[in-house]
């Protein structure tokens, strides 16, 4: 048999060009674990995270003022919710009982439940049944209302049901349009405070200006500020975006600028974060696969698909420590429901806590040499 | 001038009359004219198996003296300039740059250093300018002197029409002349410059040494690391021999080459003619004469002063019916030294 000289050139060629990337991607363990690790990741946390079942929906019961003593029929009404469940899956409603109307909306105004239901003080069938539900979270309301429909129907009540949703009718673009907000600040401070460093430390270039009198403190600030402002454009963008495409309505200026201080605020704790994250890098494909999945586990939690309800509870655990979470749910308070600091006092202080602790963490991990 | 003073590295647990107490260690006492003490530093990376970069190195630079650092690729130059300039901690030993402790003051350290490094750390994306501004920030150069100071470095190097140019168009030696101009920015006490012109054609050598020894006219104590000769020999009022980490030897070029006991060397090459191994003895006897070796058609003759033997030399020759084709007489090199020392040759290094 004899070998065509250029055939035989061509495999020996490509077989040294495969060997030597195989080599090297046999050379660091660190990428081979995150190349696997993510799909499974994927897997499991999109997979929990958007496939979840809701049940346990707050839902709070009101006897109509003025309240005189409780009817048999909100006895019933309130007994048939609380038991109310699809198929085999647990209770959907997880029901609170109110004493009066005013306390029951300021439990709904403050999201500590979701939806109430007003029974009539007087029981004759034409008396209506009101149900008022926060329309700003994704699937609940339609679920809410579907729930207490068939709850009342197997009571074989005929009152009717009046229902309120209290911030209007929203869509799920709106929904998630707020969402991506926050996806785009991760997504440009993944790319930019970062890797700037990373690419600095790579390139040698850190070398030049570590030599520098210039501190430490000095070069995380800068680092910070420049991936802030680049971060913030982008959160920016997506917010007027919203306004302009997806008919997300500002109520006030005040809204407004709160708006933007909020999104500041979360530029500089996401940026801080991933350029403490960053100084501990080496190598621009290892911090790459990390902050993917860390983008993934955090945005996944954060509420921006998928209501938090829907998690199963290991996943949902991760919510309370997700930054991420409490801008989103900031951003929609301020967005979608027209709150006020009053309301996203709890958010604004659990990001700053994180900002602060991710600008400590950065400053401390810096390495001021370069071994 | 005594050759030896401060010779081969000081061996391991040598006392040092500068750390008798902690803090003040680097207070320079009455030896000020030292501006750089090191003493017994050692580095070590990893730990399976563990390399010792540089082992137990001791030595001092004179103010205002261009010191030169010899050795081959591997021989622990970068990594101690690295440690001097407080990129790296010392597994052990002390060093003070002038007055302050490197690993304890080196916020202090850094702002009488410049530091021109082996790798480039030019940010290509910018402009020449542009990178000189950055350094100038960094560096704390009064705001109202820096653009002046920039167009003048700029002009010293002859990039002036090139200012506004992104760095990434620039060809290797424009780069390399950017990079050390840029570690002179704040008139540092101290330039260090790692391989200032490796990879450089000879043209752009003359200009950095040139501007090496101009810098050192305004009292700037510059040290360099070279696997270069000629260059170590050219600019370096004092030159360290190192090999595997260890200093070999330290003094001016003049004194390194008297440490050869062969004196000159006498070659004698009688191309394809006539040879005849009775010379050998004759030539051998000859006063002044230390060895002699045979090469092929080349003789290689050490003597105290070659140029007083070589008449005789030709005589022995001529008896023994062999004809001299060619004749040189010369020095020993750095090289000739550095092998003399320590058995190997500077891989890449050139002699002239």
């Amino acid at each position: 048999m004899t070998r065509d000289p250029d055939t035989h050139g061509m495999f020996r060629g490509a077989l040294a060009i495969f060997t030597r990337d195989f080599r090297k991607f046999l050379s660091n363990p660190f990428v081979i674990i995150m190349t696997l690790f993510m799909p499974i990741m994927y897997l499991i946390v999109f997979g929990n995270a958007m496939g979840g079942t809701i049940t346990g929906i707050p839902l709070g019961v009101v006897q109509e003022d003025p309240f005189v003593g409780e009817t048999p029929f909100y006895l019933a009404g309130t007994e048939i919710l609380s038991t109310y469940h699809q198929e085999d899956k647990p209770s959907l409603f997880q029901v609170t009982a109110f004493d009066d109307e005013g306390s029951a909306r300021e439990a709904l105004d403050t999201r500590r439940i979701s939806a109430y239901v007003v029974f009539p003080s007087d029981i004759t069938p034409n008396r209506e049944v009101r149900l008022y539900v926060d329309s700003s979270e994704y699937m609940i309301p339609t679920l809410v209302q579907s729930g207490v429909q068939a709850s009342l129907a197997s009571m074989g009540s005929k009152n009717p049901l009046q229902i309120y949703n209290i911030y209007g009718t929203i869509n799920y673009i709106q929904f998630f349009g707020v969402g991506v907000i926050v996806m785009a600040i991760f997504m440009t401070t993944m790319m930019g405070g970062g890797i700037a460093l990373i690419r600095d430390r790579e390139m040698g270039i850190i070398e030049g200006y570590l030599v520098t009198p210039v501190k430490r403190s000095s070069i995380i600030l800068g680092t910070i500020g420049s991936g802030t402002v680049r971060a913030f454009l982008a959160g920016f963008i997506i917010f007027l975006t919203d306004i302009l495409i997806a008919g997300v309505v500002m109520r006030s200026i005040w809204s407004f600028v709160l708006v933007v201080c909020v999104l500041l605020l979360i530029c500089v704790g996401i940026t801080s974060l991933v350029v403490a994250l960053s100084s501990r890098f080496s190598s621009q494909q290892e911090y790459a696969s990390s902050v993917a999945f860390l983008n993934l586990l955090l945005f996944m939690t954060s509420g921006a698909f998928y209501p938090v309800l829907g998690m199963p509870y290991w996943l949902a655990w991760l919510t309370v420590v997700n930054p991420e979470y409490y801008a989103i749910d900031a951003l929609r308070s301020i967005i979608l429901r027209g709150q006020g600091l009053d309301i996203i006092a709890i958010d604004i202080a659990a990001i700053g806590i994180f900002t602060v602790c991710a600008i400590i963490l950065g400053i401390m991990t810096y390495r001021r040499t370069i071994e | 001038m005594d050759s030896r003073d401060e010779g081969p590295a000081t061996e391991p647990g040598a006392e040092s009359p500068l750390r008798a107490d902690g803090n003040e260690s680097c207070v320079p006492g009455e030896d000020s004219r030292d501006i750089i003490r090191i003493n017994g530093i050692t580095k070590v990376f990893g730990n399976a198996p563990p390399l010792t970069a540089v082992d137990q190195v001791s030595f001092s630079v004179r103010r205002g003296e261009i010191f030169g650092l010899l050795g081959p690729n591997g021989a622990g130059k970068s990594t101690l300039i690295r440690i001097l300039t407080t990129l790296m901690m010392p597994t052990s030993g002390t060093a003070c740059v002038d007055r302050f402790d490197v690993g304890r003051d080196d916020e202090r350290v850094r702002t009488i250093i410049g530091v021109c490094p082996q790798n480039s750390t030019l940010d290509v994306e910018l402009t020449a300018y542009e990178n000189l501004e950055f350094y100038g920030n960094l560096l704390n150069v009064d705001r109202d002197q820096l653009p002046a100071r920039i167009w003048e470095l700029l002009k010293m190097v002859n990039l002036s029409d090139r200012a506004h140019m992104p760095v990434k168009t620039f060809s290797g030696g424009m780069r390399r002349k950017l990079e050390i101009v840029r570690a002179f920015l704040h008139y540092p006490l101290i330039l260090f410059l790692d391989e200032p012109t490796i990879g450089l054609d000879p043209e752009s050598r003359r200009e950095v040494w040139q501007q090496v020894s101009r810098l050192n006219t305004m009292n700037t104590t510059i040290i360099l690391t070279t696997h270069y000769m000629d260059e170590a020999e050219k600019l370096c009022h004092r030159i360290a021999f190192m090999n595997q980490g260890r200093l070999v030897a330290l003094d001016t070029p003049a004194n390194l080459k008297r440490i050869i006991p062969t004196g000159e060397l006498v070659e004698i090459g009688y191309g394809n003619g006539h040879y005849d191994p009775g010379v050998i003895p004759r030539i051998q006897a000859r006063e002044g004469v230390l060895g002699i070796e045979v090469h092929e058609q080349l003789l290689r003759i050490s003597a105290k002063n070659g140029s007083q033997a070589l008449p005789g030399i030709l005589d022995d020759l001529e008896q023994f019916g062999i004809t001299a084709r060619s004749i040189t007489i010369r020095a020993p090199s750095l090289e000739d030294v550095f092998i003399y020392l320590t058995g190997t040759g500077l891989a890449g290094g050139r002699t002239e």
